[in-house]
């Protein structure tokens, strides 16, 4: 079952027989990797040596005092992992108190406005299934609308407990997932203490003024939490049933009531620093209607809100002449084919996305590299009656002309029907905006982060185009380009704008 | 004059314990009390005195079916001064003890009734002494209903603290009013040989209770007291030389008759009106109750109000909870009363508890429910103890499975409902409480039982419904 294992001590630099000055662990001790097991004091500086992996002390051997060096064995530690399998099964009968095994979480009809018994009329997941935040996992259909149903926490689906036709409401269990406890609840607990949250208020001892400050009004009886969580919650002023509950039955744990005053204070991470929008009482001024956002209004603000903040935008216009690309399409639509300019956009976006590669790039998670893609996938923001889509149309530079709009016309009928798959709005590269079918002459897309550029596109309009000689009508169509300027320079910007203009205005050098 | 941060009116336990935790928190207190003895009704005439005598009474009723264990003690000879002077002496222990946790506290204990002058000013009645707050908690209590028809001044008709008092063993005791108090207090002058009758206004003793919770008590006492009147009211009480005389009204009772004494049991009336609160702005209501928000904070922002005065129900443990809230706002805390449910106990022979919600309140709320219910008659460890007549109801939400509610009629109910009363503030389930072991054979698995009868799950009896 178990495995006996020998810690040696690994390379510690430029050492060589160092004293052991403090043996952090005793026999029968239960460790976890990365915990401390001696500290050593060279004439340089004390270190403590992390366990590489975690298991149970069996043997302990090197005494305080000792000098010891690379290779030499500090403790057998009795692995509880099985070797070969990968198990995810610890019942060590001791005294072990963190989660190394995974935990089921119930995933509930959230609240999904007025709504109650709604169908469903679609399962986007299987068991097995491994979901990320926010993944859709049903789709429901009211009288009124259908809407996708997200999983608010990342995790394998272990069982689903509703079928096609089902009418569910609030509160009703959708599947129960499987969530990696063991990296969760580690970093929860890692970063509880330092969360300014956790503090509790001093006692005050000089003679307080009474306060006058109300408590929340905790809808006690509704939200599922203890005593304890309730009294919490009162002390950092949360209204309980905005937390969504991770324990059983969906009871608001303490981890989850911390975890949501975490994510309000780093999810502005200028939360605190962005002065507040004044509240403003407007049925003072006249009638008003208060009318709830959809989801996807919800979802797509708090994206968008994001994008703003983190991304240094700059926007870029242009206008290209597209009378060659007009004299195509009429073309080939009397012979039957229908072209959406469109498509002759995203094929000569490719085309300029293949010369500057920055583009259809990333930042990685500590801002200091460029993640370059080398698969050609377009985000198309699409107007749909809940609100703003973006599917992905993947392998834009494999697809013919034809494909694209066959390909387009599907998606957006997905899309006006609420029936696109989580997966259908991932893995973008570059997004374009058009509002050509609608009008305007310009306007400053936001750029979809993490990707690092969008492409806007106005409706096309005749104008006078000096040619030199003469005013000549020209069909010019608008561009906007906004970009991320941490990733792209102005020179960059413009180059792109420039060579995207050439080939567009040539379409012939979306062949090549 | 007496200068301090905060005062606190009525030493009861919601004013000992506002006045303690606000002490222990670092405020200077002062805590008023008109008697002698702190510890207020709950220490000196009401929760403890009552429970000495009914210890008393079990004992008493204990030994007399004691036979049938095959057991004799013989006939049991009451001294009614050993009777009283054990309840005293008990009283005594714990108000000494109240009074040396409140000098260990430095919490200053001023003697006499207090009574608002402004809204930063309490004068003590019958000295110059005023006390000046900063802030200040009332905790006056109530006091026993009174109705003024009747012949009070005589000392045969008595109000629950002179039935406490225990002068003598009445041969023949009437009590009006068939609620906690009266039926207490019934229990234990049966047990020391009275001849009980009780009157009740309403069509259910213990009325706030569910009838069916109420049942095995109410079928209990009818076999041990002479009559027990419902929906009668009592329409004349008059002091005769042979006793006091009193006439009812009601389809079973007779027109009239005569008793040697008489309890009157009504209920309590909030002591908002006695304190002359206007004087400091307090808003009181028309019953005399003293409004207050959930920080226990009356319409004066320092003015807190906590315990029978500002509502039903009128029981110490409620009392004490809204005294920590109160004490701990005025320390700055973001303390609150957000409790889903104060328990009752009616402390009878069988006890009859009930908490969270009653079935009639959850038909009148229309609110979907399923219950389960346990007849103690299959409970091995209560047909041990010689008793069978308890039982056990455990209300739940219909789509959910949540615990709404428990009532429990039957030895130690009152001990048994704190797991129910827990089980609703975690927001426990039918299967939560099923599905944790239980001792066998306990009481305690009553409770278990019931939830599993709602489940469909038990085995020591037919479920009404597999699942």
């Amino acid at each position: 079952m178990s495995s006996l294992k020998n810690i040696e001590l690994p390379d510690i630099g430029d050492f060589d027989e160092v004293e052991v000055i403090e043996i952090l662990v005793s026999v029968g001790d239960t460790i976890e990797a990365d915990d401390s097991i001696i500290t050593l004091e060279s004439d340089k500086a004390s270190m403590e040596i992390p366990c590489p992996s975690a298991g149970t002390v069996s043997q302990i051997n090197v005494n305080i005092g000792d000098k010891i060096k690379q290779g030499d064995s500090i403790i057998s530690l009795e692995s509880t992992q099985e070797s070969e399998e990968s198990v995810t099964k610890e019942e060590e009968p001791g005294e072990t108190k963190e989660e190394t095994t995974t935990k089921i979480v119930p995933v509930i009809v959230p609240d999904i406005g007025d709504f109650d018994e709604v169908e469903v009329i679609e399962i986007l997941v299987n068991v097995g299934d491994e979901l990320n935040e926010e993944d859709s996992i049903i789709t429901l259909e009211s009288d009124k609308a259908s809407m996708e149903i997200p999983t608010p926490t990342a995790g394998t689906v272990s069982s689903i407990n509703v079928s096609l036709g089902d009418k569910i409401s609030l509160g009703d269990l959708i599947l129960e997932m499987q969530s990696s406890g063991n990296t969760e609840t580690k970093t929860v607990v890692e970063q509880a203490p330092s969360a300014p949250v956790a503090t509790k208020p001093a006692p005050v001892a000089a003679p307080a003024p009474s306060t006058n400050e109300s408590v929340s009004n905790v809808p006690a009886g509704d939200s599922h939490a203890s005593p304890s969580i309730r009294k919490l919650a009162r002390e950092l002023g949360v209204d309980l049933s905005k937390v969504t509950g991770t324990g059983q039955k969906g009871r608001v744990l303490d981890t989850d009531l911390k975890g949501y005053v975490k994510q309000i204070i780093t999810s502005g991470g200028t939360g605190s620093a962005i002065p507040k929008v004044p509240v403003i009482d407007f049925s003072k001024f006249g009638e008003t209607e208060l009318q709830p956002l959809s989801r996807i209004n919800k979802l797509s603000g708090k994206h968008l809100s994001a994008c703003w903040l983190n991304i240094p935008h700059v926007t870029q216009f242009d206008e290209v002449n597209i009378d060659q690309m007009e004299a195509f399409r009429q073309e080939q639509k009397a012979k039957g084919v229908k072209l959406t300019p469109l498509v002759f956009i995203m094929k000569a976006t490719i085309q300029a996305l293949k010369q500057h590669p920055r583009f259809n790039s990333a930042l990685d998670e500590s801002g200091e590299n460029l993640i370059i893609k080398k698969y050609f996938n377009l985000g198309i923001a699409m107007d749909t009656p809940n609100g703003l889509v973006v599917p992905v149309i993947r392998d834009v530079d494999q697809k013919t002309l034809s494909d694209l709009a066959t390909e387009l016309a599907e998606t957006s009928a997905k899309a006006r029907d609420g029936k696109l798959k989580p997966g259908d709005m991932q893995g973008a590269g570059f997004t374009i905006s058009s509002l050509g079918g609608i009008g305007g002459t310009q306007f400053t897309p936001i750029v979809n982060a993490p990707e690092v550029a969008i492409l806007g596109v106005s409706r096309s309009q005749t104008k006078p185009i000096w040619d030199g000689k003469n005013f000549v009508p020209t069909l010019m169509l608008p561009l906007a380009l906004s970009y991320d300027h941490r990733v792209i320079d102005g020179a960059q910007g413009g180059r792109f704008m420039a060579d995207l203009n050439s080939i567009l205005q040539d379409i012939r050098e979306i062949l090549l | 004059m007496i200068k301090t941060q905060v005062v606190v009116i009525g030493s009861g336990p919601g004013g000992y314990t506002a006045a303690f935790r606000a002490a222990d928190l670092g405020k200077e207190v002062v805590l008023i009390e008109r008697y002698e003895n702190l510890g207020g009704v709950c220490l000196n005439v009401g929760c403890i005195p009552s429970k000495a005598l009914l210890h008393t009474a079990e004992v008493i009723n204990e030994a007399a079916e004691a036979p049938h264990l095959g057991v004799s003690f013989g006939e049991a000879k009451i001294d009614i001064d050993g009777v009283r002077a054990n309840k005293e002496n008990i009283v005594s222990k714990l108000t000494g003890g109240i009074k040396a946790l409140a000098k260990a506290r430095n919490v200053q204990v001023v003697t006499g009734y207090g009574k608002f002058i402004s809204a930063n000013q309490i004068a003590i009645d019958d000295s110059d002494e005023v006390i000046e707050f900063e802030q200040c908690i009332i905790a006056a209590g109530s006091r026993v209903t009174k109705i003024p028809a009747f012949p009070f001044d005589d000392p045969r008709v008595m109000d629950s603290t002179d039935a406490l008092e225990l002068s003598d063993v009445p041969k023949r005791l009437l009590i009006v009013g068939g609620g906690i108090i009266g039926l207490e207090m019934a229990t234990v002058y049966n047990a020391l040989g009275s001849e009980i009758t009780v009157v009740e206004l309403s069509d259910q003793l213990i009325a706030s209770a569910d009838k069916d919770v109420v049942t095995p008590l109410a079928r209990r006492i009818k076999k041990q007291y002479k009559d027990i009147y419902l929906d009668t009211k009592v329409a004349k009480m008059e002091a005769t030389d042979k006793g006091i005389k009193v006439d009812f009204e009601g389809k079973k009772a007779p027109e009239s008759d005569t008793f040697d004494k008489v309890l009157v049991s009504i209920g309590r009336s909030p002591n908002g009106q006695l304190i002359d609160a206007d004087k400091a702005g307090v808003e009181v209501n028309e019953w005399g109750f003293i409004p207050v928000d959930k920080q226990m904070r009356t319409n004066i922002n320092h003015i807190f109000a906590i315990g029978d005065i500002v509502g039903q129900p009128m029981l110490a443990h409620k009392a004490v909870h809204e005294a920590k809230v109160a004490a701990e706002v005025i320390c700055g805390h973001k303390s609150g009363f957000d409790a889903l449910t104060i328990p009752s106990v009616a402390y009878t022979d069988p006890e009859v508890a009930w908490t969270g919600k009653t079935e009639k309140e959850l038909k009148t709320e229309g609110v979907a429910y399923e219950k389960g219910v346990f007849p103690w008659a299959a409970s091995g460890r209560s047909l041990s103890i010689g008793r069978n007549e308890g039982m056990s109801k455990a209300l739940f939400e219909a789509k959910t499975g949540r615990i709404l509610g428990m009532g429990i009629c039957g030895t130690n109910a009152g001990e048994l409902i704190a797991e129910a009363t827990l089980a609703i503030e975690m927001g426990c389930d039918m299967s939560d409480i099923a599905l944790t072991i239980h001792a066998h054979p306990t009481l305690s698995e009553t409770t278990a039982f019931a939830t599993e009868m709602a489940e469909g799950t038990i085995t020591d009896l037919l479920p009404p419904k597999k699942k």
